[in-house]
């Protein structure tokens, strides 16, 4: 049901986007070398740079739904143009997920996310863009004892780290001037053990061009 | 033939079909064993690891052996190794972190103790170099790798009163920062660092031995054709076990002339210089040098007496040792397109490191770290290489003889847990070694943009090979090269084949490391008119989890992102 309701959201917003200017398809659009000569990827490069605020929520997949609750994050974006086709993005996200298993006593999980890639944008599904990088997850329980480190979660009462990837789909759907705002569907897997951990997010951005 | 055997190489077939790249670049400097298996290349923690080139000669591996190169390589026991490296980078600010593939995170509650998998362990580095501001910058950097450190933890850190790293408490093999100030301009590049490491060094006894480097500091200087290199240690060794302690006092450098412009234009090439130690031993020290202090003064000759052949020799003596490594090339001059070279080198010496301590102390034990006599090796090759528009292809077969290899005559083992240590010392294989080689390799070049490298390789030794310290692998295939697209992505890949390998003498029945495939995949976003660079590796994907030396760790598929911005 939950998939479903994302899915419809999903084509609303894609429906939208068509109706907004990407701003990577700006940032090719309004460069004078266009007309002329092209120009290279180290011209294009930087030559459009965006911050943006994020917040959604964030679903864990799978024997992941039995250990956490469903959470709100949000985070700090930059995007820059990279080639013709394709932007970087960097990412900083920020969760907090509720404990559902206490074998551990601790209420819950702090969790930062570093996500790095390119989103591309061709001319065949502008102004979506899909996306794809490296993410890399950092966890620590809210609390808990070290003693009980050999105990279901007990690890979480440490830093830990992991990393995995990530893939996406950023649908604009509203320009103003500078400002753009958009849907964001990202599936990330981190390369845990003994399984790998799926987890889906959906978010809204708003999305500032600096230049 | 296994299911997952059929999956892997069928997997590694695929991957072959895939442009890839020869040079994967690990978690630091010196760990460049890493990513090489063109020969027997075993990595047990970020400061050891055996590490032979496929012909190399001789049974040796190449960081046992002492070359005018290697002056300023840090001295690990016995051998020489470019982690941790304190050479400065270039003006840049970097950050670099990764982690062994593997931590729960959210698995972790959903499995009991015996389910789980063993901690996974990071690395992390930050550092810069400034821009010069009339020649001079500034330098700092901490770096660490945890990885290869989980298998000996719980071992180890009997021995160490803290968790003997800047930070965390994985018990890492070295943890290393240090900051200083440099000058580069009118022909001279100084620079003087001063840090505190913690590094632990693999002995001949296969114990880990923690040294705790407070402070250490190295000056370094070149000028003309000119270097020179100072460095003071003060190292702490402690046995939290037995409530030992005991410090070494350091003074090491080495002053090294070598062949100029000027001496280059001419039929004879000249250098020559001298590397020394000495020490101050006070309390309990698990090493010692003899008369506490070593002097090596080295000569290198160069003699072209024609355009197309050329003969090279290094030579070292002092009281206790000699070593002689030189070589004759000669180009076939009738064929040059096929870039024929018949060649001969030997290396000769009492020891293959003369700078190293010549003891160790090991429970109640002296280990004489120098054997009596002297070994030699002689190594005749043929190399040949052609290309063809954007191909390459090349060989090169070469037979070895050696005689009075170092080994270790084991006269017994202690347990130690996990770990098993050995008694004896160092000694010589008095019968001749033979060893027969041959690699070819095919290439493929399209400018910057695609280069692509397969080559394979074999090796046969006859001789007493259960007196090696290591039987090297046989044969090896390894399918390298990238692609750099629009002169901003570059994704590189190594795949590699390698046999088996065998360590025959660290422990009662030999330790045989498995043939593997390894492939390592770098992707990385370049900005070169800003300086910036984005790169992500993963290394060893395919491999399966193994601890490839004796008390070694565990050698894992792990991730590590480095972000730099060059100025």
């Amino acid at each position: 049901m939950r998939l479903v309701r994302l899915l419809a959201i999903l084509l609303v917003f894609a429906v939208c986007s068509f109706a907004a200017e990407t701003p990577a398809q700006d940032s090719v659009a309004k460069s004078p070398a266009k007309d002329s000569v092209p120009q290279s990827p180290s011209d294009i490069a930087f030559s459009h740079f965006y911050v943006s605020v994020e917040g959604g929520e964030i679903y864990p997949w799978g024997d992941l739904m039995d250990v956490v609750e469903n959470s709100v994050y949000v985070g700090l974006g930059v995007r820059y143009s990279y080639w013709e086709n394709f932007d970087g993005i960097v990412h900083f996200d920020y969760t907090y997920f509720k404990n559902r298993m206490k074998v551990v006593a601790y209420p819950g999980v702090h969790q930062a996310m570093g996500r790095l890639g390119l989103d591309w944008h061709g001319r065949w599904i502008r102004p979506v863009m899909i996306g794809g990088g490296f993410i890399c997850n950092w966890s620590r329980a809210d609390g808990g004892e070290e003693r009980n480190f050999d105990k279901p979660g007990g690890t979480l009462v440490d830093n830990e780290t992991e990393f995995g990837y990530f893939v996406r789909l950023n649908v604009p759907f509203l320009k103003y001037e500078r400002l753009r705002v958009g849907f964001d569907l990202l599936w990330e897997e981190l390369w845990t053990l003994p399984k790998r951990s799926n987890m889906l997010s959906a978010g809204f951005y708003a999305e500032w061009r600096l230049w | 033939m296994s299911t997952m055997s059929l999956h892997k190489i069928f997997a590694s077939v695929c991957l072959a079909a895939l442009p890839a790249f020869a040079l994967i670049e690990p978690e630091t400097e010196g760990m460049e064993a890493v990513s090489r298996d063109d020969g027997t290349f075993l990595v047990g923690s970020p400061t050891y690891a055996f590490d032979r080139k496929n012909g190399a000669g001789g049974i040796h591996s190449e960081s046992e052996l002492w070359a005018p190169e290697k002056l300023r390589m840090r001295l690990l026991f016995n051998r020489l190794s470019e982690t941790p490296s304190w050479t400065p980078h270039e003006a840049s600010i970097w950050l670099r972190t990764g982690n062994e593939l593997g931590d729960m995170i959210y698995q972790d509650p959903l499995y009991e103790k015996d389910d789980r998998p063993s901690n996974r362990t990071p690395i992390l580095e930050g550092g810069f170099r400034s821009p010069a501001f009339m020649g001079l910058w500034a330098t700092a950097r901490l770096f660490q790798v945890d990885h290869y450190s989980d298998e000996t933890m719980r071992t180890r850190n009997r021995y160490v009163d803290d968790s003997f790293a800047w930070f965390g408490e994985n018990w890492p093999m070295f943890s290393t920062a240090y900051g200083g100030l440099g000058y580069t301009g009118h022909g001279l590049n100084a620079s003087v660092l001063a840090g505190e490491e913690y590094v632990w060094v693999f002995g001949e006894s296969s114990r880990w031995i923690p040294i705790h480097y407070s402070p250490r500091v190295e000056a370094r200087a070149d000028f003309w054709d000119l270097s020179l290199t100072l460095a003071y240690e003060n190292a702490e060794f402690q046995n939290r076990k037995k409530s030992e302690s005991g410090t070494r006092t350091e003074w090491n450098g080495s002053a090294y002339y070598r062949c100029g412009k000027l001496c280059k234009d001419g039929m004879l090439w000249f250098g020559a210089g001298v590397q020394f130690r000495t020490v101050e031993d006070d309390g309990k020290l698990y090493t010692g040098l003899e008369d506490d202090v070593v002097v090596w003064p080295f000569a290198q000759l160069r003699l072209t007496p024609l355009k197309d052949l050329s003969l090279d020799a290094t030579f070292g003596v002092n009281n206790r040792d000699w070593l002689l490594q030189d070589s004759v090339e000669y180009k076939i001059a009738a064929m040059p397109r096929l870039g024929l070279v018949v060649g001969e080198k030997n290396v000769a010496g009492t020891r293959l490191n003369p700078i190293a301590d010549t003891e160790e102390y090991f429970d109640g034990d002296t280990i004489s770290l120098a054997a009596d006599g002297s070994m030699q090796m002689h190594e005749l090759y043929v190399r040949a290489e052609d290309s063809l528009s954007v191909f390459r292809l090349g060989a090169r077969v070469a037979g070895w003889i050696e005689h009075g290899a170092e080994t270790f005559d084991t006269t017994g083992f202690v347990n130690d847990r996990n770990l098993v240590y050995r008694h004896g010392d160092v000694a010589r294989i008095d019968e001749w070694i033979q060893g027969l080689s041959g690699e070819v390799w095919l290439g493929i070049d399209y400018g910057e943009m695609f280069s692509f490298t397969a080559l394979g390789g074999y090796e046969h030794i006859w001789g007493p090979s259960r007196e090696f310290e290591v039987s090297p692998v046989e044969y090896y295939a390894a399918f390298e090269g990238d692609w750099l697209l629009n002169g901003t992505f570059r994704i590189a890949h190594s795949l590699r084949y390698r046999s088996d390998a065998r360590w025959n003498l660290r422990s009662s029945d030999p330790k045989v490391i498995k043939g593997d495939w390894y492939w390592d995949a770098s992707f990385e976003q370049r900005f070169p008119k800003y300086g910036i660079f984005l790169n992500g590796t993963l290394l060893h994907v395919l491999s399966d989890d193994v601890v490839q030396t004796p008390n070694g760790n565990y050698d894992r598929l792990r991730f590590v992102c480095t972000v730099r911005k060059t100025f």
